[in-house]
């Protein structure tokens, strides 16, 4: 999440001599990164990035009290000029209670706390011109008067707020509850949203939803022109019903951002009584009701304890105490202290996400500056990799390398599939594990072959080069009953050359493995051929060096022959037959013609020179 | 052998040369001092007076008859030598040239850096259980990284100890599994293929990431900082520096986001006067990081109190994009399997 903020407007709240690429450096390195600066009138846009467990942080207040602990560590001055969680309390409103609201919370977990005031007499018109640069600088619509005010309420103070149109609140009577599947409510951009239950409504006196409560308001009750009395209304809500809200309806709004992420319930006074004080001056409005203030669990301030030690342990690092306990005040922590001991008490604004003293060495570290620690390796230990994994990697790189050098493309495909190449290759769907919240019908299905999508492969990249040869080493995943499937490594290949060149590919990586024999299928489809070979295989099998025979220094001697290949002699009959010569070395195939295969014969002796005689009289056995 | 056998025998040799040592060859054969025409010169005085003027005219007659015909055989040699230019400005023999995902290099090299620092490389299943993948990194049930919209579920029968079947959103799963393995001194990287429901020009629904983990006695920030720094001079450049900042997650506490300085515009945020457009001010997001945080520590059987460790993760992808300044519009392409693409690496 971002926000924008000009520079006139932190200083509303800040008092400092640093410059506006000071502050941008500097917060960046010990809290909200501030990404770009941008000139806008006579004033600066500073667009911030707030970090997801500081909502606190994102709004103009926000970040005064990040600049207010951060600034002075880089020797800039930096206080704050108005402190409104102080000086905004519901005391402040001077009201003449003549109007009255009826509301009621059918469950307690959707709010934790519910605020509203009656204000009457409204004039609706232009916002004044700060207001109206201001909104503008933050990426955010001019509507009127009201509206932007409650717009300048949610960047000032972080607090989203919705104003009602009073008179259309049927009945004075408020029913927040949780919507039913399918209920309809038509938002103030003139959308229809259609709930999927469970997300956080309010109804009238007269049954009409009139809020989809911290997303967007309702059609039927919003501010128009013609607007005399309303309802500042200013809430925090469950933030999971948000957030699911926001994701079942598409409906994405930025109150709905602040609201997911969990705002803290203080925040919620200064706002309304802020609001109330610009309503007044900006509108001209006259409150008319009490304040209505629901409010089940007040903040108790959270204290957490640590130690000098442990903190400087994790930073790495010898802080010393004075400045460990200056940085814990400038974040408005109240430290206390007893010997190596600290006490802080938690401000409301970081009630979420501050609780143990790991909490405190971040604060502590974040403030002095990562950049102020020193680089340092880790210290040095012996851990063995296991034996399985060493291999694993090292030959699974070695084999593809070995392919690309024979000329083919190493591809990674997704490991999810779809009902249709499952169903085209044959597989049985039952087989494969499916993934049940899918965004595509094309990755359904998690693997058991990578052959379907070499197959594809090639087939989407048909006609774009002529000759098409591709490998993925990759993962299948076979289920198991009641456990987690088997990952298995496998090497798949496809070409669209011929069966003998995919055969040539499978041997010569067989040899390059020094491996002696490996069994493998080669399958036909429609003139791709394709292979799959469990990784392990060439794992078990591997040899780092091939099996070293000594130099015969006996005559070799080389015969061919040729035979008419047939179903009763095939080749591997030929080289079975040929095998058991005591003579016999090794054979090529030297020449094919139709089924005349022309083979090349070697034979030889470990022992003494053997003559052309005798070999010839091992041939004719064969 | 009389003059006409050797005048037979000249121009059989003759016909089958085709260079010009050869030619010099039969030259000396011939035509030098103690060549074969010479030696029928000194024959002379052993024949009859009468006879020896029209020998010696004959002898003489076929002496330029050579001389002439290898004097032709040059010019013809020479000539046959233009028209068969040797050019070894030429391409050599073409040999197949195949390729590797480009990921396959950058995922080499970034394990060959942290080979150097003994962090052993582990695989870790990449289809969990919910528990490894988010109960064991301290994030309970109800956390937004659980649902349906972040984390893909597969349909397969709740686990009663270990609940539903996921396809890990990270590789940070692997880290309780790795606690269970071996009890420090823990140094892992993890490289593996990781999961989540987006699908669009910068997301795909799976994609990289690259987990290192350090467990250790009186492990903390500094050397996190040392190790990622180590990192990114060797894998991005010396003179690139990194910088941390305040970020949140949660298995880390505290936790950081790392950023590397800037390769295009050298860490300044502009060129000329122009705003840099790869990087925000000067910075390139790198990596997320941080200490471990105790409870995961705790979910692993390691007592906080005894020891402390740094995690890191970050995507392969990223890295070698900004590593090699790609300019991948549609990431989409990585896993598209197209040849156009893949033939380039």
């Amino acid at each position: 999440m971002n926000i924008k903020i000009t520079h006139q407007w932190l200083l509303d709240y800040l008092n400092t001599d640093a410059t506006p690429d000071e502050i941008q450096k500097y917060l960046s390195l010990s809290g909200p990164s501030i990404e770009r600066i941008k000139p806008f009138g006579d004033d600066l846009i500073y667009d911030i990035e707030i970090i997801s467990n500081r909502i606190d942080t994102a709004s103009v207040i926000g970040i005064a009290q990040e600049a207010v602990a951060i600034l002075p560590r880089f020797n800039k001055k930096a206080q704050l000029k108005i402190n409104p969680f102080e000086k905004y309390r519901f005391s402040n409103i001077n009201t003449q209670p003549k109007e009255n609201l009826d509301v009621m919370i059918n469950q307690p977990n959707l709010c934790s706390r519910f605020t509203a005031i009656i204000l009457d007499y409204v004039e609706i018109t232009s916002s004044p011109e700060f207001i109206k640069h201001r909104l503008q600088a933050a990426g955010i619509k001019i509507i009127n008067n009201v509206v932007d005010i409650s717009n300048y309420l949610m960047i000032t103070l972080g607090q989203p707020v919705h104003i009602f149109d009073f008179d259309q609140i049927k009945g004075r009577k408020m029913i927040m509850r949780e919507a039913k599947k399918g209920e309809k409510i038509i938002t103030l951009d003139g959308n229809e949203v259609i709930l999927n239950g469970g997300d956080i409504v309010i109804e009238d006196g007269e049954g009409r939803l009139i809020d989809l409560c911290g997303i967007m308001g309702g059609l039927n009750s919003s501010v128009t022109n013609k607007t005399k009395r309303i309802l500042l209304f200013v809430q925090t809500y469950n933030k999971e019903k948000i957030r699911r809200t926001v994701m079942t309806t598409a409906v994405r709004t930025v109150a709905a951002t602040y609201f997911e992420k969990g705002l803290d319930e203080e925040r919620v006074e200064p706002t309304l009584v802020y609001g109330v004080e610009l309503l007044e001056k900006y509108a001209k409005a006259r409150p008319i009701s009490q304040v209505f203030d629901i409010y089940p669990n007040p903040y108790i301030p959270k204290k957490i304890e640590t130690t000098f030690d442990f903190i400087n342990q994790k930073i790495g690092l010898d802080i010393n105490k004075k400045t460990i306990i200056s940085i814990l005040s400038d974040l408005n922590f109240k430290p206390k202290v007893k010997e190596n001991k600290i006490m802080v008490e938690v401000p409301f604004y970081r009630k979420y996400d501050l609780s143990i003293p790991e909490d405190m060495v971040e604060e502590i570290a974040r403030i002095y500056g990562y950049n102020n620690l020193p680089n340092r390796l880790s210290p040095p230990a012996l851990v063995l990799q296991p034996e399985e994994y060493d291999q694993l990697f090292n030959l699974s790189l070695k084999i593809k390398y070995f392919l690309k050098h024979l000329g083919l493309n190493e591809v990674i495909n997704y490991s999810m599939i779809s009902k249709e190449m499952i169903e085209e290759w044959g597989l049985e769907i039952k087989n494969h594990l499916r993934i049940k919240n899918m965004i595509s019908k094309e990755i359904e299905y998690l693997r058991i072959s990578l052959l379907p999508s070499l197959y594809k492969n090639i087939k989407d990249n048909q006609g774009r080069r002529e000759v098409l040869k591709f490998f993925e080493v990759a993962k299948v995943y076979l289920p198991k009953k009641d456990d987690l499937p088997e990952e298995i490594y496998r090497l798949g290949i496809a070409v669209n050359t011929d069966y003998f060149d995919l055969k040539g590919i499978v041997e010569a990586l067989i040899s390059e493995m020094h491996i002696d024999n490996l069994n493998f299928q080669i399958i036909e489809r429609n003139s791709i051929y394709l292979v799959e070979i469990d990784l392990g295989q060439f794992i078990k099998k591997y040899r780092v060096l091939p099996k070293y025979t000594p130099i015969n220094p006996y005559a070799l001697i080389k015969l061919d022959k040729t035979f008419n290949l047939s179903k009763e002699l095939t080749f591997e009959k030929i080289i079975n037959k040929a095998r058991q010569s005591p003579l016999f070395q090794k054979l090529e195939a030297i020449d094919l013609y139709k089924n005349r295969l022309t083979v090349r014969f070697y034979f030889s002796s470990t022992q003494r020179n053997i003559t052309e005689e005798e070999v010839k009289k091992e041939l004719e056995k064969i | 052998m009389d003059l006409k056998q050797l005048k037979n025998e000249f121009l059989g040799t003759l016909k089958k040369i085709n260079n010009l040592n050869q030619l010099a060859e039969i030259r000396l054969k011939y035509l030098s001092r103690n060549g074969l025409i010479n030696k029928f010169f000194s024959k002379i005085k052993d024949l009859p007076l009468n006879e020896r003027k029209t020998f010696g005219q004959q002898i003489n007659e076929f002496k330029k008859e050579i001389e002439n015909q290898i004097k032709e055989k040059e010019e013809i040699i020479k000539n046959i030598q233009q028209d068969h230019f040797f050019d070894p400005t030429l391409p050599g023999k073409q040999y197949p040239k195949g390729g590797l995902h480009p990921l396959t290099y950058t995922i080499e090299e970034i394990v060959n850096i942290f080979q150097k620092l003994g962090f052993v490389r582990i695989s870790y299943p990449e289809v969990e259980w919910e528990y490894f993948a988010f109960e064991a990194l301290n994030m309970p049930k109800g956390h937004p990284a659980r649902d349906d919209f972040e984390t893909f579920f597969v349909d397969f029968p709740e686990n009663k100890k270990f609940g539903k079947m996921v396809l890990s959103p990270h590789t940070s799963s692997g880290q309780n599994r790795e606690m269970r393995r071996v009890k420090p001194p823990i140094r892992m990287i993890n490289i593996a293929k990781t999961y989540r429901p987006n699908w669009d020009t910068t997301h795909t629904p799976m994609f990289h990431q690259f987990e290192g983990l350090c467990i250790d006695k009186n492990i903390n920030i500094t050397h996190l900082k040392g190790t990622i720094d180590f990192f990114v001079k060797n894998f991005f450049g010396k003179e690139r520096t990194i910088r941390l900042r305040p970020a949140h997650f949660q298995f880390t506490e505290p936790s950081f986001e790392i950023d590397v300085s800037c390769g295009l515009c050298q860490g300044r945020g502009e060129i000329g006067s122009q705003k840099c457009k790869v990087c925000k001010s000067g910075w390139l997001e790198l990596a997320g990081a941080g200490l471990v945080h105790p409870n995961v520590l705790k979910a692993g059987g390691i007592d906080p109190n005894e020891y402390s460790g740094w995690a890191f993760g970050f995507g392969p992808e990223r890295c070698m994009m900004m590593k090699e300044g790609m300019e991948i519009n549609d990431i989409r392409i990585l896993y598209s399997g197209d040849i156009r693409f893949l033939e380039q690496f």
